[in-house]
């Protein structure tokens, strides 16, 4: 036993040597918290960072696990490791306050991203930037992509009442990215002319494939074939829709019944499922371009140039924000 | 733990093992990086391992009886809800009792998250010792409860579900303030740990409570033949665990900031861990207070270090994960060496 356990720490010392990042002389060292590493959506954005940041600075990236405790952990030891620069993905952002105020105090320049805190609570600090998108662009955007299926698809109005009858998969329910999403589609959708008719409750699937599946199979035990239309804050539950319909028959490859499904984040596999006729559109959340920006933006920060030097960006009407854009995806 | 042994070196290693690996893991994080070894480090670390001892202090208990609980992180986050709630900055808008103008005293808040974490424990204790449940089912009904309770509470506020944030100033310097040492600072979280240690080394050592708890905990017919009453033994001693919650969530909230629906998530689990390594024995009636500080205090390095060489974050949980393994398949050689 004592034998055997001097092994494995042996064994567990060697791990921790080799995986541990080395230390690279002359270069920056950028500390990123992200709020999850399991959501596809910020692991694009992870890699793209990754690979932006790639030979110009070492790079401690931590997992959040979802939980802002952890994370608090996190940034203790990034300042007690005197990071150049801080890239902070909240778990929750309205912690952000007490955050700041440890980094502010550590006087380390630092932009928070993807979620976001309020920017009037970033503003005491001189040092502080922001880089999102404006979540209510994304629900904004499939609104009128509702619209677009709503014009050139009589079809989908199933029962002829002359409005579109949908259910609706929101993110979780006290993050603002869902409430937006969730709010902005159907009224984008009615502000451009389509009488929306909700079937049931909002089912809140905390961003899950899983869990929307689950839903969706219970909405369509109730309301086979008056579901017209399916709005996801996001693709992960928009694929678990789209399971739980192919598993009673609509939905399937090469045609039949269907029902329009849309999402956000353009992820692979929504990419793919649309390409292959089975989902109709998503909202294209540019983590490639979110990557880059913020590589850039927290380089000019610890070379102390301006913010946004080398970039196409430009601050919105807070001074202290960026908005990377977004795009519909409705395929090839 | 038992005292008048004699010194047998292979036993005191069997004993000690875990450390004498622990603190070897510590030297070579220190040799990696020599820059690990300092006073700024040892204080954030005694610092984060605050709140989650107090909540092992509480836990530990309930292993002793050879039980569990599953609940004690939503417990947690529910009462963490009502401090932050209460709490909330009075110049801000959003808040949840918009009634509130005058900023509360200190003490209301954490009362009464007390309370409300003794009501969930007293029901644990319930399913326990009157319904002889078995403490991990009882506890995985409570958890689902106190989740409930939590979101609902939340969802309650005038604007909709949100987090509890914007925090009084005051009660926010009451838990991460400090005092500044010189060489270092000593964060007022670790004096709050210290106080609840040393009450609860008293109760355990010193109270016909704490003594009665190790003899139900060893042989629970034994201690009812000789005159225990095992029921009020067991709601005490669950009591006492949540006033240990009540202070966690109270401190916690203050400490992150904000509290959401996901508040508490799996801190039962980290407060079970730190107790296991630190020698509470899931066989019962084994145990010592030093011992589950020391368990969480090494919990905490483990995660702390690993933060600190930047380790990849899939592999921390496989470190961690083998560290707690090998925790547990010691404290089964102890209870197997003693049969």
């Amino acid at each position: 036993m004592k034998n055997s356990s001097l092994k494995s720490l042996v064994v567990g010392c060697v791990l921790v040597m080799a995986f541990a990042l080395a230390a690279v002389a002359g270069q920056p060292k950028i500390g990123v918290l992200i709020y999850k590493y399991d959501d596809t959506y910020i692991s694009t954005v992870r890699n793209a960072l990754a690979k932006a940041l790639e030979n110009k600075a070492e790079v401690v990236m931590q997992d959040g696990k979802g939980d802002q405790a952890s994370q608090n952990d996190q940034l203790d030891v990034m300042i007690a490791r005197r990071m150049d620069g801080l890239l902070v993905n909240m778990v929750d952002a309205q912690a952000a306050a007490g955050v700041l105020m440890k980094i502010k105090n550590a006087g380390i320049p630092v932009v928070f991203f993807n979620r976001e805190p309020d920017l009037n609570v970033l503003k005491n600090y001189a040092k502080a930037v922001f880089v999102g998108t404006n979540a209510a662009d994304a629900g904004k955007m499939q609104g009128d992509i509702v619209k677009n299926l709503w014009d050139t698809h009589p079809e989908y109005d199933l029962n002829k009442d002359g409005k579109f009858q949908y259910v609706m998969f929101k993110g979780e329910p006290d993050n603002p990215e869902a409430i937006a999403r969730t709010e902005w589609s159907v009224k984008q959708a009615e502000a451009n002319g389509v009488k929306m008719d909700q079937i049931g409750q909002t089912f809140v699937c905390n961003w899950d494939t899983a869990l929307a599946q689950v839903a969706m199979e219970s909405a369509l035990a109730a309301n086979e074939g008056k579901i017209e239309l399916v709005i996801a804050n996001n693709d992960s539950m928009a694929v678990g829709a789209i399971a739980a319909l192919s598993n009673v028959g609509y939905n399937t490859q090469g045609g039949g019944k269907f029902v329009p499904v849309i999402g956000v984040d353009a992820t692979e596999q929504a990419i793919d499922a649309i390409n292959r006729g089975i989902m109709s559109a998503t909202v294209k959340q540019d983590g490639e371009a979110m990557g880059k920006a913020l590589a850039t933006i927290i380089l000019n920060m610890v070379a102390g140039k301006p913010n946004l030097d080398g970039t196409d960006y430009s601050y919105d009407a807070s001074g202290i924000a960026v908005r990377i854009p977004y795009s519909p995806y409705e395929g090839k | 733990m038992n005292e008048a042994k004699r010194f047998n070196w292979a036993e005191w290693f069997l004993n000690y093992s875990l450390y004498i690996i622990l603190g070897l893991l510590i030297v070579s994080v220190v040799v990696w990086d020599r820059t690990f070894l300092s006073w700024g480090n040892f204080a954030n670390i005694m610092a984060q391992a605050s709140t989650r001892g107090i909540l092992a202090l509480g836990v530990a208990g309930m292993i002793v009886y050879t039980g569990t609980d599953l609940s004690a992180g939503r417990i947690l986050g529910c009462s963490a809800a009502i401090s932050a709630s209460l709490l909330q900055s009075t110049t801000y808008g959003a808040r949840m009792y918009p009634g509130i103008t005058a900023p509360l005293p200190l003490i209301l808040p954490l009362v009464l998250s007390i309370i409300a974490a003794m009501l969930f424990t007293a029901l644990n204790a319930f399913g326990f010792a009157i319904l002889n449940m078995h403490p991990f089912i009882i506890s995985l009904g409570t958890q689902l409860i106190a989740y409930g309770a939590l979101c609902l509470y939340i969802d309650s506020q005038a604007g909709g579900a949100q987090p509890l944030a914007n925090l009084d100033f005051r009660y926010i310097e009451f838990v991460n303030g400090s005092f500044d040492l010189g060489f270092t600072r000593l964060p007022y979280l670790v004096i709050y740990l210290a106080v609840c240690s040393v009450a609860m080394w008293v109760v355990w050592n010193k109270t016909v409570l704490g003594k009665n708890m190790f003899a139900i905990g060893g042989n629970p017919e034994a201690a009812a033949v000789s005159g225990v009453n095992v029921a009020r033994n067991i709601f005490g001693v669950y009591l006492i665990a949540g006033v240990l919650y009540g202070i966690a969530a109270f401190l916690e909230a203050g400490r992150v900031q904000s509290v959401t629906t996901s508040t508490g998530l799996n801190y039962d689990l980290d407060a079970i861990s730190g107790c296991v390594i630190g020698g509470v024995s899931f066989t019962g009636g084994v145990g010592t207070i030093p011992g589950v500080i020391l368990g969480v205090v090494i919990l905490q390095t483990i995660n702390y270090s690993l933060y600190y060489l930047g380790i990849n974050a899939y592999l921390q949980y496989i470190i961690k994960g083998v560290i707690i393994i090998l925790a547990v398949a010691i404290d089964m050689r102890k209870y197997i060496k003693k049969k």
